[in-house]
């Protein structure tokens, strides 16, 4: 008989094809599929979390782990009311304006994936008005920025002063990251929150969504 | 589709050199000339003897000239090859040609505890701690006794040196002892390990580091210890020190050659006891004083690399010397010098190296200054493989799979093949925000951490019981016969 501590394991050792099984036993056996969510796949990202910002496991392992999470929230969802589809929390995400770079920005949204946000990626050159538009489109709960070079980290700014135009600054969460970012920029500019890496992001942003 | 191609695998590891083969061989033919008319100074008859019997012209008793002839002889039976064996006989370092191996060195007089901070006389805990680590740091090959211990008889210290490398470590032992006697009851012990003096001849697990006076001079008990390994075929190191400036003159050239002229010596009073006897030479050369100090520098840039050279010249394997510092403290100077020494020899190919971990020119040892040394070799384990250039290696098939836009952080390929890459382990890669998050220590103090915790969790494989009561009969044996 499978538990729920199978599909926390499942999801650490990344194992696509057991997690899927777990998941249709728990479910034939009357376990709530919000309970399969919370105390099976997300509990089992939240120790893939820690051990990552442990440095116990790598990023390809935790990208096999979140994979195969995202893999098990398909099955789950059709399970899932709305409100719990949507209690996990919408993200926008992308590099700024004139930064090209998206090897950062790429791993913050399979880290998201799996930890089970919808992410939207709006890839890189992102103009402060692409931003504003799509947080509008996407009714989002977070906007996550990435620069790599101090040229573009002005457009950071730029973009919070768009959406503080556009009236919707007060409607989401913006995490911002990138190795010239630092906490103190993060606040100069009105962000609420700076991950100084991918797994801290993903940290910081599940916090967002459970307050 | 035939897969024929030639040069698939060829030789593609670091490699450096210092001495041309020409300069190899002029130095090689003046070693022989000293030998030959200079000639060395004796203190064992029996040597004088077996060298007189071969040929070799002995004047004012024990001034001994040896025909280059007998030592051209003489490498006709020394193997190129030197086999030790862990405490259970594993056949586990086969030094020679350019294989390496690190250990540590032996008789520090002081310690620079990293308990406390302090530097201090060295007692026998000290050794058995040392031991222990050495048992747990995956690159620490063999070991020698580290530390002097101040708190047993000094007459017989060198059996408790003995007893604690074979209680703490399974690994292979070079042991040091004062006088011939320790050298006996060393290979006594070794042998009551091994299994006996058959057992041990075959796989040996100890070998002998025999100091000499100076190239032409060759104290008594170092041509014992000579004379009674080579008897008994167990391997041994033979080192004139030599010192420019001292006793031989300052140039390099001319201290190598004096040294080597003794090693030579050596290699052949030992072929003439016993054919095929092991024999281990210098992979240092040029020793000096310092002329500031008087201190003799054991991360001397100018002995490195060359010794080495001729070494392989010769065809006999080395005992080199690296991962040594003049530093007082495990400081940046302790973790440079380290790395550089390691490093050249590493490159170079010499066999034993040994003085991992040393400070203060081998007056000081430091636990974390070997633990960090430890690192330092993972690193050169890593940076000494070859490239592996092939159709799997170069996955062009996947790279089109993937194709400009893609990415391959999360490809099968990646999760098969990330581990196959160097990590480290005591040095810090992490984000600054990250490195903070752990307490945002130095490496000096995270090598501290590492050191305490081997400690604490690594339980050496103990020697069989009735085992260790036999071993340390020997130095009751030796306590009871002052």
């Amino acid at each position: 008989m499978a538990n729920l501590q199978d599909l926390t394991e499942a999801v650490i050792k990344g194992d696509e094809d057991k997690i899927k099984l777990t998941i249709l036993e728990l479910l034939n056996a009357g376990t709530p599929a919000k309970e399969i969510m919370d105390d099976g796949l997300i509990a089992g990202m939240n120790i893939v979390g820690e051990k990552m910002e442990t440095e116990e496991m790598f990023i390809p392992e935790v990208l096999m782990s979140a994979k195969a999470m995202s893999a098990g929230v398909e099955i789950l969802k059709p399970q899932l009311t709305d409100e719990e589809n949507a209690a996990s929390g919408i993200m926008i995400l992308g590099t700024v304006q004139g930064d090209l770079h998206d090897i950062g920005k790429n791993l913050v949204r399979m880290l998201m994936e799996g930890a089970g946000f919808s992410v939207i990626d709006l890839g890189t050159d992102v103009s402060p008005a692409a931003f504003v538009d799509a947080i509008k489109e996407h009714n989002a709960d977070i906007v996550a920025m990435s620069a790599l070079l101090t040229t573009t980290m002005p457009k950071m700014r730029e973009t919070m002063e768009a959406m503080e135009n556009a009236g919707i600054r007060d409607q989401v969460k913006v995490l911002v990251g990138g190795a010239p970012v630092t906490e103190k920029y993060a606040n100069e500019i009105g962000a609420d929150g700076y991950g100084y890496d991918a797994g801290s992001a993903v940290r910081i942003a599940k916090e967002y969504m459970t307050n | 589709m035939t897969t024929i191609c030639s040069n698939q695998q060829a030789l593609n590891s670091p490699l450096a050199k210092k001495l041309s083969e020409d300069q190899c061989r002029k130095l090689y033919w003046a070693c022989l000339e000293i030998l030959e008319r200079t000639g060395v100074q004796l203190f064992e008859q029996e040597a004088i003897d077996l060298l007189k019997k071969a040929g070799a012209h002995v004047s004012d008793g024990n001034r001994v000239r040896i025909p280059a002839g007998l030592v051209e002889k003489a490498f006709a039976t020394a193997p190129k090859k030197i086999t030790l064996c862990d405490r259970n006989g594993k056949r586990v370092i086969q030094a020679g040609g350019h294989r390496s191996y690190f250990g540590t060195g032996s008789d520090c007089l002081n310690i620079l505890d990293h308990r406390t901070g302090q530097r201090r006389q060295a007692v026998l805990k000290d050794i058995e701690e040392g031991m222990k680590l050495c048992d747990a740091l995956e690159h620490i090959d063999f070991v020698m006794s580290m530390f002097l211990p101040s708190d047993v008889p000094q007459e017989t210290l060198d059996r408790y040196e003995m007893e604690a490398m074979l209680n703490y470590t399974t690994k292979p032992i070079i042991y040091v002892t004062t006088e011939f006697s320790g050298c006996m009851d060393a290979v006594k012990m070794a042998e009551i390990v091994a299994g006996g003096p058959e057992a041990l001849a075959q796989n040996p697990i100890a070998a002998c580091y025999i100091n000499v006076t100076t190239g032409l001079r060759h104290n008594k008990e170092a041509l014992q210890k000579l004379l009674y390994l080579s008897e008994k075929g167990l391997p041994f190191t033979y080192i004139p020190s030599a010192q420019g400036g001292v006793t031989a003159p300052i140039t390099i050239a001319s201290t190598m050659a004096i040294n080597n002229a003794g090693v030579l010596a050596g290699l052949v009073i030992s072929q003439l006891k016993r054919e095929g006897a092991p024999f281990i030479m210098p992979g240092w050369g040029g020793n000096m004083l310092d002329m500031r100090t008087t201190i003799q520098p054991y991360s001397d840039p100018e002995k490195r690399g060359q010794a080495i050279d001729f070494a392989h010249f010769l065809g006999i394997p080395t005992f080199a010397l690296a991962g040594c510092s003049e530093s007082k403290l495990v400081d940046e100077q302790a973790a440079a010098e380290a790395a550089l020494t390691l490093f050249t020899d590493a490159i170079f190919g010499g066999n034993f190296v040994h003085d991992v971990g040393y400070l203060e020119s081998g007056l000081c040892g430091s636990l974390p200054q070997l633990a960090i040394c430890n690192e330092i070799l993972s690193w050169l384990d890593a940076f000494m493989k070859g490239i592996e250039i092939s159709d799997e290696t170069l996955c062009l098939d996947l790279i089109d799979e993937i194709g400009p836009e893609g990415q391959y952080l999360d490809c099968q390929h990646t999760l098969d093949h990330f581990r196959d890459r160097w990590y480290p382990n005591l040095f810090d890669r992490s984000s600054y925000d990250g490195w903070q998050a752990k307490g945002g220590k130095s490496l000096g103090e995270r090598a501290v951490e590492d050191v305490d915790r081997i400690l604490e969790e690594h339980k050496p494989e103990p020697l069989p019981k009735d085992i260790a009561k036999a071993v340390h009969k020997v130095t009751e044996d030796a306590e009871s016969n002052l």
